[in-house]
């Protein structure tokens, strides 16, 4: 178990120290992410819309798709030089290199969403500051089901030509519980509804994050081998 | 074949590996002994790559059995990745991570109790040292091999498998690599290599085998050989595996 933790942390460690000094996937997330916004600003007429009936899509539409970026990446990398095989060498049970990148994926999209948001303030005019704490929730059930399925699918993909292309065909349409789920609480939280309102939705992200890594857990395996 | 199986480091029974039609291994049987060290010449496409990626537990065979270490491949123990090192084509290394830190974190990922001490040992070892803290994208062929041979060792293995360690290195790389292995090779290690240097191959190892469109098609001690009959034998079989994939030589 000591040695499983100590590989999770290996992996989290090694992805970190390379984002350090390349700065690839952080600023190509946030860059995709801001200009999602932009986009969606000048496309939508705020004097007539209400920005907390829009801003929740808006806001997940950015974050899902910046995301995506950052998982087609992650696996991509360890492709390079051959890395993955170095890792397939290693006496390692392969869930702790799923969870290695599930995690770096993870809190990677979360500081990227942290800078997001105060952004997506200013841009909509929404105090966000009342509403912060069920928001973060939302937001970290979202973005782990989101890190979860797209960990395990960009492992898939990467050994694909087409991974581009192919990563998002296949997250998008599995995720959808979860968009759902997530678009709708941020945007009763918008409006003010308590926690309690939401429980269901709540339920129902929660439940999709723990299938999503339970599926994870047994096909690992099976995808990491050629 | 070994005589005392319990000798074996490599135990290979009918080993088989279908791409749909393409038979990459077909039917190969061998024994290596603890602390041999065998040189697979083959033509390109014969299944050198194939085979070692099995025996490294890379790809699960088709049929046949494979023991590394006494541990039966397809099962994919963790305690036989313990034992063996690879060297391939792809150096398994990080480009934007350096030395220092490549060997740290994959120290770390086999549970070695001073990741950072071993590391700095075997860097030594392959004589970059004084490189270790720069990034290894700035590094040539060469060094990036002398990189990956000090990943494959890392962790002290009894079995090392060497898939053509040679290709794009200039002769000081190739000498340095000679002198790593015949130090390795005199450690007991065993080893299984595949390479198209034959005059190299042959000097440092105790068996050759000759895989052919999958199959062994010669298998000897190397004091039992002629080199001469065996470069003739070797270069025909390039040859003729031209021919058959519709390659006429001038």
């Amino acid at each position: 178990m000591n040695l499983f933790l100590n590989q999770i942390t290996a992996i989290v460690w090694k992805d970190f120290v390379t984002e350090l000094k390349t700065r690839e996937l952080f600023s190509a997330m946030f860059v995709f992410a801001l200009l999602v916004m932009l986009i969606f600003i000048f496309s939508v007429n705020l004097s007539i819309v209400k920005a907390s009936e829009v801003g929740p899509g808006i806001l997940w539409v950015a974050f899902l798709f910046s995301g995506t970026l950052g998982l087609n990446r992650s696996f991509v990398m360890e492709k390079e030089n051959g890395c993955l095989m170095g890792l397939m060498l290693v006496p390692a049970d392969r869930t702790a290199i799923y969870f290695g990148k599930l995690i770096s994926n993870f809190v990677f999209l979360t500081i990227m969403e942290l800078f997001i948001l105060p952004l997506f303030m200013i841009f909509f005019n929404i105090d966000l500051l009342e509403h912060l704490g069920p928001l973060l929730l939302v937001i970290f059930l979202g973005t782990l089901g989101f890190c979860a399925l797209g960990t395990l699918l960009s492992s898939l993909a990467s050994n694909l030509k087409t991974r581009e292309i192919m990563l998002p065909i296949l997250l998008y349409p599995i995720l959808v519980p979860i968009i759902i789920g997530v678009v709708r609480m941020t945007g009763q939280i918008l409006a003010g509804e308590p926690l309690s309102e939401m429980m269901n939705w709540i339920g129902l992200t929660a439940s999709f994050d723990i299938i999503y890594i339970g599926v994870s857990i047994m096909t690992i395996d099976h995808i990491l081998e050629e | 074949m070994s005589d005392n199986p319990s000798d074996s480091a490599i135990e290979v029974r009918q080993l088989r590996k279908e791409f749909g039609v393409l038979k990459a291994v077909d039917g190969v049987s061998f024994d290596l002994k603890r602390g041999e060290f065998l040189s697979v010449f083959g033509p390109n496409g014969a299944g050198k790559t194939t085979l070692i990626k099995i025996l490294a537990g890379l790809t699960r065979p088709s049929s046949g059995t494979a023991r590394v270490a006494g541990y039966e491949v397809a099962e994919g123990r963790s305690e036989m990745r313990r034992e063996i090192g690879v060297i391939s084509h792809s150096s398994a290394v990080y480009a934007d991570l350096t030395p220092l830190e490549n060997l740290i974190f994959f120290g770390k990922m086999y549970g070695l109790e001073r990741p950072k001490e071993s590391a700095l040992a075997v860097l030594e070892d392959v004589g970059l040292a004084a490189r270790r803290h720069d990034r290894v994208r700035t590094f040539s062929r060469g060094m990036v091999q002398r990189l990956s041979i000090a990943r494959a060792i890392l962790h002290d293995p009894s079995i090392l498998f060497l898939d053509e360690p040679f290709t794009g290195l200039d002769i000081h790389a190739s000498n340095v690599l000679k002198e790593h292995l015949q130090t390795l090779h005199n450690k007991k290690r065993t080893i299984l290599m595949t390479t198209h240097d034959v005059s190299c191959g042959l000097e440092m190892c105790d068996k050759v085998a000759l895989q052919v469109m999958g199959r062994f098609a010669f298998f000897e001690d190397v004091k039992d050989i002629d080199q001469e009959n065996f470069e003739t034998m070797y270069f025909d079989a390039v040859r003729n595996n031209q021919f058959t994939m519709g390659i006429r030589p001038h």
